[in-house]
């Protein structure tokens, strides 16, 4: 183990390299992180060292500072720090230093070698071994111990210099806009004729227009205005009836209601709850082993539901933060609350890391990091090693709010853990029909057990069975592989094929045998040992199976009969994959009276792949009833179930991982929220609860500064183009200050009087903002290139879902089905899952091994990281999808067969028709003699084909990709 | 007309596209200024390099290296012994630290190979024959002591967050040097433990991500780049694609100057020349019959991990930039994770010890073994006591060994150790973010300075760790 634990990097870049790169500095009075004030961390008492003796003096020149130098000072010294190259915070080129120590605490107490943490990690005693290259020599420590022993003396006296904090102080930080509650601002008064003026946006956008001399584009003309409406509001193309319908409108409220239709659409919340998803890092599977996550799918419809019903966005917080411990007024509010927390549920989270503490702070750290970046648009993830570089967050706030999730059963631990459900309450008639089915299955249950035994007791088969009477595959004892001594014997007389092995009851802790099937067809197994029983046998014989799951161990008491028919007794269900561990490991540590071992036999579960030779045939009673266990279990009713926590049975405050090392625990904080971004008293954490009712509280409440703020810049940024602070997820130090911060704040204050979304969708894309042109007056475009000022529309690439549902939708092929699961209930694994389906792209499984590929390729959101922004590429596997994909072509197909078949008077009728379904407009004078040159070398019988081409390219086109 | 995009602009927003270049001709634009624009170009480095790419030969699952490469007598001499070890699996578990356990001899002989005379054991004979390439660190250790983790840690140097992986970074830092390929390519990549994660861009712009040629379990016979390869027949792919060039023209003339839609315009023209390209450089069928012998192709055991090596040298040859080949496979227990039955590692040394024998040999007559790294090794060792007293051996993230040839590494050359039993690094240790640092190192970059900015933060491939192994270097 290294010192410093791994988990989370940090910034290398000073805040000298910031300026020159150019990073905008934080305004409004704050100072820099070097000017901050020191922090209040103890200084050690000793003051003044004792006079050293010549001896001392020598001893510590000779054998203690060479050390050092050549081993420490690299990464410990004042020369280091100022390198950059100082790790755990701790210096040795100081006697001061050593006191003081680092974030592990002080490396020696002089005098006491014993608690010294710098003997202990020379030692290589634990988890902190130093140093890293590899441990000195014995009569080397042997020095330091000596050395510590005499009090450490040490002639390198320096004043004990107090520690700076790296990044802002939580009073410094105060000062910081984000972290300052939004004023209500004075509506500027403007210049420009009304009719440049549809709200109060247009105030403040033309305004600091104004101020820089500059004008406004022009207004979009009618057919790019609702082209560019139905992809924002719905994500879908309008049709050429739509679109004339729009044009030829000449009523003076023809927009609004357009808007107001598009609002009340179902396919709003299919394209807005999309945008939330991508902060939600929703997926239905985690990468590592490809596990699926079969309810994942309530929550992409709860989401979506959610933006239809206009649900205020303070609910919308709590709910997903703690639903679970909300009240519910009706089982409709209950169970929605519920898949609301699937929220927690959905990072992509590493199930089979061994060190489950770890993996406990692991779950705990994504669940804070899409809190905050989601909501606050906070990196309080970077303060779970160190008070964060930049930003007033200290670590003592990240474990404040860790304190509340850690209070939080997100995983049942396993050598693979596996994430909680619970089960969603069912209606009076269901949950009466679910009872009555679990009663009976628990019956049935009984019966099989009962038969067991009484076959085990009752009617023990016994004598020898050849290896082709049972059914299975099967290893006899000897193809096992053995470790230590094992006797064959045959002297009970019963056993399959070849007698079986006992351990002579001698060398405990020595032997093993390793039962392996030489091929095992990949799939769910029940795997059976049997064993020779009798009053001389262990009763606690340790047995691991080894399985795609990893491994499970088993103990089996071999003084007691094999229950089942007096040979084996069931070691469980697993599942195995191609080319995957398949093994039983018998060991006889821990043991008295002998192990013995007969063959183990893997019994298919299901209809595996030439599943050996010898299928299971249900010849037994017992067979029989597990059949029809199998089939009621199958036909019966099931309980709903969903993805969400639970709270831990423990509530507790927790304590600071020093460095984040969950191994190394520091002081207790009680649990609480960002000290920073804090108006008024903390919130009150109950002794019997998480807090997460309370953060959700803290967050979702008008005087939280940020939220309000992060989620109207979210939808500006959504509707616009570009955020009015460009870095959506960072309103940190570090992140863009807001190009207009007055209108952020009216937005903000507007959004949080009533939280309602698509009020303030409405709101924004009614100014006349939104609704110019986005090819700009030239001095303006000249003036402001990057349009900070908003002084045209950005040209926006369409998000892969519009591009993929566009190609549908054009083609006819659009399946337009709401909600519900979209993949087979029994897939095990994602990997290479093809989704074949042509509903909207918010519907295809949103697999993290294998996310359709058109989506993937057009820059969908990475389903691991919480995405406020997407990227938007150009690049040629793009082409290469556009160009040979057969999906692409088989849309061009049936947009062709779909053309060709509508009644058109000509082939430029028909032209005109494709072109305005693609691109939304006609095409040029160029365009049709381009066309009409291609159309006239292809043969009447080969229209299909002409048209297709044509669909193709027009698919591929450039233009295809942009909304203007 | 101007331009209706900044260049800054365009080159955030398209993020990037390597548009113009292509366009070059397209919309006659003086090509040097295009370079300009083309994240992929060629980038020098912070430092001289001595080394240009790398061909990484990822051996899944972990191989065992005190079966293979690190000679530990006292495995011998107390061959059965319950001794006592701290075990990575159970100290992650349980914290506890000196368990019992049963030491096993390695199931190869070992013996001095080589004018060098360094220890191997008999596991790979034909590379024991250019043993004298090679650059041995025995004294490695990674985080992670399962497959998921130390695999994403090995690629990405992180065990759970997303990370770019390292080819993408190398690509980022140094573009590539053919414009008709991608600048890394990974072949026959496993989906498992980790997957597309392994080679992905992560928050890097999109055009470094790795491209995958193949999958791994297919055979390299059939392994190509996504969509590489037309639908249609091929005088209709032409003609669509004669009749988008048509189209896009028009639209460019509607919107001159526009550099978006010249960006995407640019993309096809790359598209089409990697279409005509790199089929080409894929195939081997081009290579002579004692090429094919050299690499073992035509025998049962070695002919796919034999192709593999050889697409890898052709890539090599046409200026890629990161190469990958795995060998592995899907599962949860990748190839040369031997938990239970250590003997099987010998059918994996059999499919891979001639083609990388032959890849090393093949790389040196050419002259590509000097400016090109080659890196042999897994996400981890294997203990060297059995696991759970059985008869295989559990994963070893502690301690094991890797080697690598040309591009500047000391040949013929040793570093570091593992304790007396092979059980942990103790001499010379070097952690996997050191390795990461010393491969930049000798392409000329910085790992501290390989930086980029995301939410707020810089981040590198080596996080706030790292230090060139200066001794292994020339």
């Amino acid at each position: 183990m290294r010192l410093v634990i791994r988990q989370h990097p940090i910034l290398s870049l000073s805040v000298f390299a910031l300026a020159v790169l150019g990073v905008p500095q934080p305004s409004r009075g704050m100072a820099l992180p070097a000017d901050a004030p020191a922090t209040s961390r103890a200084t050690p008492p000793e003051a003044e060292p004792q006079p050293l003796t010549p001896q001392q003096v020598e001893f510590f020149e000779k054998k203690i500072r060479p050390v050092l130098a050549e081993h420490c000072y690299a990464c410990h010294s004042a020369e280091a720090e100022k390198n950059k190259k100082l790790k755990g915070s701790l210096l040795v080129d100081s006697r001061a230093g050593l006191l003081q120590g680092g974030d592990s605490g002080p490396a020696l107490v002089p005098g006491k070698p014993g608690e010294s943490l710098l003997l202990q990690s020379l030692h290589y005693d634990g988890d902190l071994q130093m140093p890293p290259k590899g441990k000195l020599p014995e009569a080397i420590i042997k020095d330091f111990e000596k050395w510590i022993a005499m009090g450490a003396p040490d002639p390198r006296f320096t004043p004990p210099g107090a520690k700076k904090q790296v990044g802002l102080s939580i009073e410094e930080g105060r000062k910081f806009w984000a972290y300052q509650r939004p004023q209500p601002p004075a509506v500027p008064n403007v210049a420009s004729p009304a009719a440049r003026i549809a709200n109060d946006i247009d105030r403040f956008i033309l305004a600091k227009l104004e101020a820089a001399g500059l004008s406004p584009a022009p207004p979009a003309d009618r057919a790019t205005l609702i082209r560019r409406l139905y992809y924002d509001l719905i994500g879908l193309p309008p049709t050429p009836e739509a679109v004339d319908e729009f044009v030829h409108n000449r009523d003076a409220d023809a927009y609004e209601k357009l808007v107001n239709q598009l609002l009340a659409s179902p396919h709003f919340g299919e394209r807005w709850g999309r945008h939330w998803l991508d902060i939600a890092r929703y997926a239905e599977s985690v990468t590592l082993r490809g596990f699926i996550f079969k309810e994942a799918w309530r929550y992409r419809d709860y989401v979506i539901a959610a933006f239809n019903e206009d649900m205020p966005f303070d609910r919308f917080i709590r709910e997903q933060i703690a639903g679970d411990l909300l009240p519910a007024a009706t089982r409709e509010d209950q169970k929605r609350q519920l898949i609301a927390t699937t929220f927690l549920q959905l990072g992509n989270t590493n199930l089979e890391e061994q060190d489950k503490k770890m993996l406990r702070m692991d779950v705990v750290d994504e669940q804070l990091d899409v809190i905050t970046k989601g909501f606050l648009a906070q990196t309080v993830t970077c303060a779970r090693c160190h008070d964060h570089k930049f930003d007033p967050i200290p670590t003592r706030d990240y474990y404040a709010l860790a304190g509340i999730l850690r209070n939080v059963k997100a995983m049942e631990h396993a050598n693979v853990s596996k994430w909680v459900e619970v089960p969603l309450p069912a209606d009076p008639a269901m949950e009466a029909a679910l009872k009555k089915h679990e009663e009976v299955v628990a019956a049935l249950q009984a019966k099989i057990a009962a038969a067991k035994k009484a076959a085990g007791g009752g009617k023990p088969s016994t004598g020898v069975l050849a290896i082709a009477d049972v059914p299975g595959i099967v290893v006899d004892d000897i193809q096992a592989k053995k470790v230590g001594a094992w006797m064959h014997s045959v002297h009970s007389g019963t056993y399959i094929g070849s007698g079986y092995l006992h351990d002579l009851n001698a060398g405990k802790g020595e032997k093993t045998l390793t039962f392996q099937p030489e091929a095992l067809p990949p799939g769910r197994y029940e795997v059976r040992l049997a064993y020779s029983h009798g009053t001389s046998r262990a009763d606690n014989v340790g047995i691991i199976v080894a399985s795609a799951d990893g491994e499970t161990e088993v103990t089996v008491n071999m003084k007691k009969a094999p229950p089942i028919d007096g040979r084996y007794v069931s070691l469980g269900d697993y599942r195995f994959e191609k080319n995957g561990l398949a093994y039983v490991l018998i060991s006889n540590a821990g043991t008295q009276g002998h192990v013995t071992a007969d063959a183990v036999v893997f019994r298919p579960l299901e209809k595996n792949e030439a599943a050996g030779a010898n299928p299971q045939t249900p010849a037994t009673t017992v067979a029989a009833l597990e059949a029809e266990l199998t089939t009621l279990q199958a036909t019966g009713p099931r309980r709903e179930m969903v993805m969400s926590v639970v709270e831990e049975k423990v509530i507790e405050d927790a304590r600071i991982h020093v460095r984040g090392n969950v191994h190394n625990l520091g002081e207790v904080v009680p649990r609480g929220v960002l000290t920073v971004a804090l108006q008024g008293p903390p919130p009150r954490m109950p002794k019997d609860q998480s807090g997460r009712v309370q953060l959700a509280d803290w967050i979702a409440s008008p005087s939280n500064p940020l939220t309000a703020r992060v989620m109207a810049n979210r939808v500006w940024y959504w509707l616009m183009g570009e955020g009015l602070v460009r870095t959506v997820d960072n309103f940190g130090t570090t992140g863009e200050p807001p190009t207009h911060p007055e209108l952020l704040d009216h937005l903000a204050l507007r959004f949080q009087s009533d939280w309602s979304v698509k009020q303030l969708v409405r709101y924004i894309v009614l100014s006349q903002t939104y609704r110019q042109s986005s090819v700009g007056e030239p001095a303006t475009l000249a003036a402001d290139p990057e349009n900070k000022l908003f002084g045209r529309a950005h040209r926006r690439r369409l998000e892969a879902e519009c591009l993929r549902d566009t190609l549908l939708a054009v083609s006819g092929q659009l399946d337009l089905t709401r909600g519900g699961p979209t993949f087979p209930a029994s897939l095990a694994a994602d990997y290479n899952y093809k989704s074949t389906s042509n509903r909207r792209s918010i519907y295809l499984p949103q697999f993290r091994n294998a996310l359709p590929e058109m989506l993937e390729v057009f820059d969908a959101a990475d389903p691991s990281m919480v995405t406020g922004k997407r990227n938007s590429s150009t690049v040629a596997p793009q082409a290469l999808f556009m160009m040979n994909h057969p999906f692409v072509i088989e849309q061009a197909k049936f947009a062709a067969a779909r053309l060709l078949a509508e009644k058109h008077p000509d082939d430029d009728a028909r032209l005109t028709r494709a072109y305005r379904l693609t691109l939304g407009r006609e095409p040029t004078a160029g365009e049709r003699a381009v066309a009409q040159r291609f159309l006239h070398k292809k043969t009447e019988k080969a229209a299909t084909e002409a048209w297709t081409a044509l669909f193709h390219a027009l698919f591929a086109s450039a233009e295809f990709r942009y909304v203007n | 007309m101007p331009s209706l995009l900044s260049r800054r602009q365009w080159l955030s927003q398209t993020a990037c596209g390597f548009g113009a270049l292509a366009l070059a001709g397209l919309a006659g634009r003086e090509a040097s200024a295009a370079r300009r624009f083309n994240p992929l170009a060629p980038k020098p480095g912070h430092h001289s390099a001595k080394a240009k790419r790398v061909i990484f030969l990822f051996m899944q699952g972990g191989v065992s290296h005190v079966d293979s490469y690190d000679y530990k007598p006292r495995l011998i001499a107390d061959d059965g012994k319950q001794l006592k070890f701290d075990d990575a699996r159970i100290i992650a578990n349980t914290g506890i630290r000196g368990t019992q356990q049963r030491v096993m001899k390695p199931l190869w002989k070992f013996a001095q190979r080589g004018q060098s005379g360094l220890w191997a054991s008999e596991l790979f004979p034909e590379v024991n024959k250019i043993i004298d390439e090679l650059c041995f660190i025995h004294s490695m250790k990674t985080e992670g002591v399962a497959h998921g983790p130390a695999t994403l840690f090995l690629h990405c140097g992180s065990t759970n967050f997303v990370r770019p992986s390292m080819g993408s970074w190398v690509l980022y830092g140094l573009g590539s040097e053919n414009e008709n390929l991608p600048g890394f390519i990974s072949i026959a990549p496993s989906n498992g433990n980790g997957g597309a994660r392994n080679y992905g861009n992560a928050f890097l712009p999109a055009i470094y991500q790795g491209t995958p040629v193949g999958r791994a379990g297919a055979p390299a016979s059939e392994a190509t780049i996504r969509n590489l390869a037309p639908y249609l027949p091929p005088q209709l792919t032409q003609e669509h694609f004669d009749l988008l060039r048509e189209i896009h023209a028009e639209q460019l003339r509607a919107k001159p100057g526009d550099a978006e839609l010249e960006a995407v315009a640019a993309s096809y023209e790359l598209a089409w020349r990697m279409q005509q390209n790199a089929p080409d450089v894929l195939d081997i069928s081009k290579e002579t019959k004692a090429t094919h012998a050299l690499y073992g192709i035509g025998e049962k055991a070695t002919d796919n991990f034999g192709k593999q090596c050889l697409m890898a040298r052709r890539l090599c040859e046409a200026g890629v930039r990161y190469i990958q080949v795995t060998y592995g496979d899907n599962s949860a227990n990748p190839a040369w994770d031997q938990h239970s039955n250590m003997p099987k590692h010998a059918d994996h040394a059999k499919a891979v010890d001639k083609p990388i024998a032959g890849l090393i040999t093949d790389l040196k007559r050419r002259g590509l073994l000097e400016d090109t790294i080659v890196w042999w090794g897994g996400e981890f060792g294997r203990t060297p006591y059995a696991q759970q007293n059985g008869t295989g051996r559990d994963h070893n993230p502690g301690g094991f060994t890797v080697w690598l040839a040309g591009g500047g590494f000391k040949p013929g050359f040793s570093y570091g150790a593992t304790d007396e039993f092979g059980a942990a690094a103790v001499e010379n240790v070097v952690h996997m973010h050191d390795l990461h640092a010393t491969i930049l190192h000798q392409l000329g970059l910085d790992h501290e300075k390989l930086t980029f900015r995301y939410a707020g933060r810089d981040f590198r491939l080596t996080d706030v760790h790292g230090r060139v192994v200066k001794d292994i270097v020339g």
